[in-house]
């Protein structure tokens, strides 16, 4: 029967007390492994953050330069949402909100353009909501609420071979299957998210307004939610039959022979069409920027809330060190007292000193360690609701970074929380854990093993 | 000539409260005997329960000198004073001071933990030890399932695990009622005939005194009196209840049978 057998012993002699402290000391030691882990979610949140509005920024300014020449019209109702746009879609894919009437303007309109001097080519496209429509809540900083807006686009684009091979006017990110190409009939082009919507491959059937037509590709929905964008794409001359907008278009792209030639084009556009939207890479450029403005805010701001964040963690953890260690030196030090007369006989029978100090510094290590799985536990399940309600900041980051649809919005503080729960993090709470039972029992350890024999022995 | 286990000269012990001395002991000289069997009595406060504690390296005395077999114990460090209890030294308390969380054989085995026995030598010990007080069968069985006299027994098998030069029993019969106190008085009186065991004992009782064969008196930190004790357990004993002859080693009367 060694000096284990006897600390088992002695915390099994008060098992009420035994299991308070070790709840006590559990909690302390949850907080300790699910503050880290938050911070580890938050940090790799502002990562993810950083990392999309690079990727956003970097793209746009390519799509600037690529398209400088290109003087985008649209019908009012049409926003040109290019700074939207997702990454790899025709830019100027507009976003139109439910409920607004969408107007349309004749195909003539785009020969008439193609006479002014300095227009190179004139590329018309339709767009045109679904009849359906779909209901989805939006979580915003500001509260939850619910928007309906048609359940996706048709998106006619004019199959011309010298439109497809001059410019960009198909969808760039096909994940499964073929694009579009001249002479395409009855086929169309989905985005992933539609496919999932309807349980569509490549090779299935898609009756839309009445017409069948075969899904030949799927393209990849680049964000997701609010911001998704579902759309289909086929034929021009076929999305105006099926839409009953025939010879009309809702956007057209011009695009001129050299960028000296835009503003003057954009000029005679305006004066002649004042209903039109017309959008040049000025436009677009000073977007850019204002977004560029926005992201550095943002980021700014993610890294400040970090930062605060890592600072109250830091005063949080110092409190759940403290706590624990005194918990284990205030019960270590009613032990001793308690035990003092246990002490005494322990002494008379030729205990050491250190055998004496090392029985209770090892109830403390131990009771420490039986907390350390506690905490481990508490903390696997309760670590997302701990750092919610210690680190406040979590929730509202993951809730500001959803503001933006370049950034996965599930990408939430609870998941990564849990996710961070790392063997790595529990193996280090192990060895939180015998320290601060050593540095808490050190010192009524020490008490323990100084009393002197006689003066323990009188002990009552 | 008996070898001397025990040898204190002009020991004396003061306590310092709030500034003021407090002699407990004062120029005590004690010699103990290999295999003598000792009482020391005294009024309360006298100081018999600093003396054993001194005795027993529990205590460090103020000044005097103090051998212990062979060795000057009272300047001693405490590393070297555990050793020495450990070693050389046997106590029994008057509370039984067995701990609580261990049965009778772990509470018996526990001194012999820090020396070089084996955990089978223990185990074969501590057999032999419950077996000499009369508790085989009640090897696991806790304290607070014993009697006190069966408790009493324990504390005094564990005094005996790591066969000690002397036994310091403090007021060993105090907390035990009259039949349980002279089985125990029985028992340590048998101890030193049988085994030749060298014990010192504190009590205030005399008819418990009467066993032993030396009584000191102590009064006021001081060995005022010495004298031969009856020494009963030597002699030739009579039951209480017939006056028939008896035995030390004897449970019951052999003529009626009544428990002793």
């Amino acid at each position: 029967m060694g000096v284990l057998t006897r600390t088992f012993r002695n915390i099994s002699r008060r098992k009420m007390r035994a299991f308070l402290v070790i709840i006590a000391l559990g909690f302390s030691m949850a907080i300790m492994i699910s503050i880290p882990s938050g911070i580890v979610a938050n940090q790799e949140a502002t990562q993810r953050l950083t990392e999309n509005f690079n990727s956003t920024i970097s793209n746009m300014q390519e799509e600037i330069n690529k398209t400088s020449t290109l003087i985008e019209c649209s019908t009012s109702s049409g926003q040109g949402m290019f700074s939207s746009a997702p990454s790899g879609m025709p830019s100027g894919t507009p976003f139109r909100g439910f409920g607004q009437e969408e107007v349309f303007v004749s195909e003539t309109v785009g020969d008439e353009i193609r006479s002014i001097d300095g227009v190179k080519d004139v590329v018309p496209f339709l767009e045109k909501s679904s009849d359906e429509t779909t209901s989805e809540t939006i979580d915003t900083p500001r509260g939850e609420f619910t928007i309906t807006r048609p359940l996706y686009t048709i998106t006619g684009v004019c199959l011309n071979s010298s439109f497809i091979d001059d410019y960009s006017i198909l969808p760039t990110n096909i994940t499964t299957g073929r694009n579009l190409r001249e002479g395409d009939s009855d086929v169309l082009v989905m985005s992933s998210n539609l496919t999932d919507y309807f349980g569509l491959a490549v090779g299935g059937k898609a009756e839309i307004n009445d017409k069948s037509f075969t899904v030949v590709g799927i393209c990849d929905s680049t964000g997701g939610g609010f911001t998704g964008t579902r759309t289909v794409y086929m034929n021009l001359s076929q999305a105006q039959a099926i839409t009953g907008e025939i010879g009309n278009m809702s956007r057209f792209d011009v695009y001129a022979e050299d960028i000296s030639y835009v503003d003057g084009i954009t000029e005679v556009i305006k004066a002649a069409y004042s209903d039109l939207r017309v959008t040049t890479y000025k436009d677009r450029l000073t977007n850019f920027e204002n977004m560029q403005t926005m992201y550095t805010e943002t980021l700014n701001n993610a890294q400040s809330t970090l930062g605060q964040t890592e600072t109250v963690a830091t005063q949080e953890i110092v409190v759940a060190v403290v706590a624990t260690s005194l918990i284990v030196l205030f019960v270590m030090l009613y032990t001793v007292r308690e035990r003092t007369k246990e002490i005494g006989t322990l002494k008379a029978i030729g205990f050491s000193t250190w055998n004496v100090m090392s029985q209770f510094m090892l109830e403390g290590i131990l009771i420490s360690l039986i907390a350390g799985v506690a905490g481990i536990a508490i903390g696997s399940i309760g670590a997302p609701f701990l750092s919610s309600l210690l680190l406040p900041h979590i929730s509202l980051f993951g809730g500001s970074s959803s503001r933006f649809g370049s950034v996965n919005p599930g990408t939430t503080g609870s998941e990564s929380v849990t996710a961070a729960l790392s063997p790595q993090l529990m193996l280090l709470a192990f060895g939180v854990a015998v320290l601060l039972g050593a540095l808490g029992s050190l010192y009524p350890a020490w008490r323990a093993a100084r009393i002197r024999p006689a003066e323990a022995m009188r002990y009552e | 000539m008996s070898e001397v286990i025990l040898k204190a000269e002009e020991l004396s012990k003061t306590y310092t409260l709030n500034k003021r001395k407090i002699p407990a002991l004062s120029s005590v000289n004690l010699q103990v005997n290999k295999g003598e069997f000792i009482a020391i009595m005294g009024p309360s406060g006298s100081g018999k329960t600093t003396l054993l504690n001194v005795l027993g390296c529990l205590d460090k005395p103020t000044s005097g000198k103090m051998i212990l077999d062979k060795v000057d114990v009272a300047k001693l460090p405490e590393r070297e004073l555990c050793k020495i209890r450990r070693n050389k030294i046997g106590f029994i308390f008057q509370t039984f001071n067995l701990l609580p969380y261990l049965n009778a054989a772990e509470n018996v085995e526990l001194p012999m933990e820090n020396t070089k026995k084996s955990r089978s030598e223990r185990r074969k010990r501590t057999r032999e030890l419950l077996e000499l007080v009369g508790l085989s069968g009640r090897e696991e069985h806790r304290p607070q399932r014993l009697s006190a006299g069966e408790q009493q027994r324990v504390a005094i098998a564990r005094s005996l695990a790591n066969d000690p030069a002397m036994i310091l029993a403090d007021e060993p019969t105090g907390n035990l009622d009259t039949q349980n106190k002279y089985e125990i008085v029985r028992l340590l009186a048998n101890l030193n005939i049988d085994r030749g065991t060298t014990i010192v004992m504190v009590t205030h009782d005399s008819q418990v005194a009467s066993h032993t064969e030396r009584v000191l008196l102590l009064q006021d930190g001081r060995i005022t009196k010495e004298k031969q004790g009856l020494h009963l357990a030597k002699k030739n004993l009579m039951c209480p209840y017939c006056g028939g002859k008896i035995q030390p080693s004897d449970e019951r009367c052999p003529s009626c049978r009544k428990r002793l």
